[in-house]
């Protein structure tokens, strides 16, 4: 009786820490900025970020945004979390649950409305912000994903461009015209088709068309697809792939898959075929390494960039957004060091660590986007952006459309009956 | 210093009625007792708060939390059986339950039946004995990130080591993580071979503490090498067996690293299993609530599997 006592006693004060952990607001910072002089003001930010790797060219250009912080707020101490975007969610959920919530997060496309709904992310109207001003600044590729119930939730950093890529001489080879790819679900699956190459058994030896994914990540070319089907993944936060362009969008990847490219076939480096010519075609990214470091000014040469347009073209943009965490307890100081990370100087320097472009409203002028014909193609076709998400639950749905689009693209379901059963979570 | 401890009010009770006896003595050996027991208490200290701590309180939090809707954001709310419904109706659950359930019967018995032919091929006067013992361990020693990193090369469809070698037999490729009938069985292999060094050691610790005399014994009866084995060895391993056993059956339910690394629980849902799907509930998805429930229905498995196997060795465990 005792026992049971006991561990009801201990069982009801931890439900009640976890209740209080999860009402109270505590942040890394003790001292607030507001009216205090910049030179005098005090205290600690933490900073989570998987937009620097945790290498030392990722942890020194870091450092040298915090030093010029630092020059502004020499008294105020950065603390950064160098996390990666697989262990993101890990790192905010047992912050807010422990009450040591950060109070800077840059986050993705994808986490900013979901976050902003459970009032983790400060509205940057607070500070300012309103699409007017982010506009003006900013890239318009980024505002909607920053953007929940018409408020501005998140700093745009880095635009993550994704286009397809192609290789001339492979499309000469095969009898295509390079100066005329296919854009269209029909035409690139018949160039593709053209391209693949096989062995006499009829195993595929070279894909045709690389998806550049591994299992469980079709999604994201799935969202593209169905944006040049002309079907955005949500509209106004109601999902919008329920639909026939949805079926076919899935039903053309299937027939894609084993038949131009095995089932999530990367290569070793787990980079785009495309660029080191282990496919002649295939979804890219927003930049490439040219140089000898690189993969070398020849394959740049070789390289040809078109995007998908079925009915609609689109380029797929992700990046990296920064966000003042609400729970912070130096929200100006937080804002404060988004501004710092923000100059020209730091977005150049992150944008060229995560191989993506600066999310500036001046992009197409920076350094990184003039040194590769990648860059200044997704650069120049900004205008044509769609993003993954757009629902407060995507971060939920998303872990289902990733088992359930394999399971599709494999022939153990139907496009249509997972697309309903998707619908229905997205509710 | 166990009949001291457990019995120290009878000593007390038995002396002192006794007229002409100074009370004295019970009294110093009750201060002596009072004072043991506090050592006691002091020594497993640090080892009770790290069981409270760590195991205890989580445990109790994963049970109180199955009954809510806690979402790391707001206050959670009690609802009841709900998330313990909405688990049985949920194909990634129950998918997941299958593919553990699959992976411990195959992977336990399998390890722990070449880990005793391991330990008994080791247990002989070979040459490089200690090279072999230390091959065997090192999968044991080994980061599993790196080990699963080490088995994704080897598992690429397109460049991978086993693709290379069925292609020395004229064999196709196979997907061995990409294709949803081969990627649990792979992983097992994995499994398997990564968990024997452990089970070796218990099993040659216990083969060497073989009494000699009984072998001998029955070597002069006249039993052959199979007798000797089933009839003297085989019931002196009966406590290592119990142990690789049990701790085999919880380690391999909550295979997690090995997921993780390699294969994210695809392609689709062919390898998803609890561990991982409880992760993904509660950092992918943020729902701690659910995520607990879950964790409830696998201690409340592991259990049951325990008690399967002590049911099924009792005889053999000598505990």
């Amino acid at each position: 009786m005792k026992r049971s006592t006991t561990l009801g006693v201990v069982g009801t004060a931890l439900a009640v820490a976890v209740v209080l952990s999860a009402c109270t607001s505590t942040g890394g910072a003790k001292e607030g900025a507001k009216s205090v002089d910049p030179a005098k003001a005090t205290g600690t930010i933490r900073v989570l970020t998987p937009a620097y790797p945790a290498s030392n060219e990722g942890k020194a250009a870091f450092q040298a945004v915090v030093d010029g912080f630092n020059k502004t707020y020499p008294h105020v101490k950065v603390e950064p979390d160098f996390a990666t975007y697989a262990t993101l969610n890990e790192k905010i959920s047992t912050s807010i649950a422990s009450g040591a919530g950060y109070d800077v997060l840059v986050t993705g496309v994808g986490w900013v409305q979901p976050f902003a709904a459970k009032n983790v992310f400060e509205d940057l109207g607070n500070h300012g912000v309103t699409k007017k001003t982010l506009g003006e600044k900013s890239t318009p590729a980024l505002i909607p994903a920053s953007t929940y119930k018409d408020k501005i939730y998140a700093w745009p950093l880095t635009a993550d461009a994704r286009a397809i890529g192609f290789r001339k001489s492979a499309f000469i080879k095969a009898g295509l015209d390079p100066k005329n790819p296919p854009t269209t679900f029909k035409g690139i699956k018949a160039a593709a088709e053209k391209l693949t190459e096989r062995d006499a058994a009829g195993n595929i030896t070279r894909p045709g068309f690389d998806f550049n994914t591994s299992p469980g990540n079709y999604r994201q070319a799935f969202v593209q697809l169905l944006a040049a089907d002309g079907k955005d993944l949500y509209v106004n936060g109601k999902q919008n792939f329920d639909n026939k362009q949805g079926v076919e969008t899935l039903n053309w990847m299937k027939s894609m898959i084993n038949h131009v490219q095995p089932f999530g076939q990367q290569n070793a480096a787990l980079k785009p075929m495309t660029y080191t010519n282990d496919a002649p075609m295939g979804f890219v990214g927003g930049s490439i390494d040219c140089s000898e470091a690189g993969v070398g000014q020849a394959n740049c040469d070789d390289l040809g960039f078109f995007l998908l347009n079925n009915t609609r073209e689109v380029e797929m943009v992700g990046g990296n957004l920064a966000s003042v965490g609400a729970n912070s307890k130096n929200k100006d100081l937080a804002w404060a060091f988004i501004k710092s990370m923000s100059s020209d100087a730091a977005l150049e320097a992150m944008a060229k660590l995560n191989n993506q472009i600066p999310a500036t409203a001046n992009a197409a002028d920076s350094a990184i986007v003039k040194s590769n014909a990648l860059s200044k193609f997704v650069a120049k076709n900004l205008g044509r952006a769609i993003y993954e998400g757009g629902a407060t639950n995507w971060l939920e749905v998303r872990t289902d459309f990733n088992s359930s689009v394999d399971d599709v693209l494999l022939g153990k379901r139907d496009a249509a009956e997972v697309l309903g059963e998707l619908a229905t979570k997205s509710r | 210093m166990t009949t001291t401890l457990s019995k120290p009010s009878e000593v007390g009770v038995a002396q002192s009625p006794r007229p002409g006896r100074s009370g004295a003595a019970p009294r110093r050996r009750s201060s002596v007792v009072s004072r043991q027991k506090r050592a006691g208490w002091w020594m497993i200290a640090p080892a009770l708060v790290q069981s409270v701590v760590f195991i205890t309180v989580p445990t109790i939090a994963a049970i109180l939390l199955a009954f809510t809707d806690y979402s790391f954001s707001g206050a959670p709310n009690f609802i009841g059986g709900a998330n313990f419904v909405e688990l049985f109706g949920d194909i990634r659950f129950r998918t997941a339950l299958v593919n553990t359930v699959l992976y411990v019967l195959v992977v336990v018995p399998v390890s722990m039946a070449i880990a005793l032919a391991v330990a008994i091929a080791l247990n002989q006067k070979i040459r490089a004995l200690g090279a072999f013992r230390t091959a065997y361990y090192i999968p044991v020693v080994t980061a599993t990130v790196a080990v699963g990193t080490v088995w994704l090369w080897i598992f690429n469809s397109g460049s991978g080591l086993a693709n290379g070698v069925l292609a020395l037999f004229g064999l196709s490729p196979v997907g061995w993580l990409t294709d949803p009938n081969h990627a649990l069985s792979s992983l097992m292999v994995v499994g398997i071979w990564q968990g024997l060094g452990a089970k070796m050691i218990i099993y040659l610790a216990a083969l060497q503490g073989v009494s000699p005399q009984l072998v001998e014994a029955a070597n002069l009866d006249g039993a052959n090498r199979w007798q000797v084995f089933r009839f003297v060895t085989w019931p002196s391993l009966g406590p290592a067996q119990f142990f690789v056993l049990i701790t085999s059956i919880v380690g391999t339910f909550q295979v997690f690293d090995l997921v993780y690394v390699t294969t994210k629980g695809g392609p689709g849902l062919a390898t998803n299993v609890l561990v991982f799907d409880v992760y993904n509930n509660a950092f992918g998805s943020l729902r701690l609530g659910y995520a607990s429930a879950e964790t409830v229905i696998m201690m409340i498995l592991i259990g049951g599997f325990i008690i399967l196997g002590r049911r099924l060795q009792g005889a053999n465990t000598h505990d």
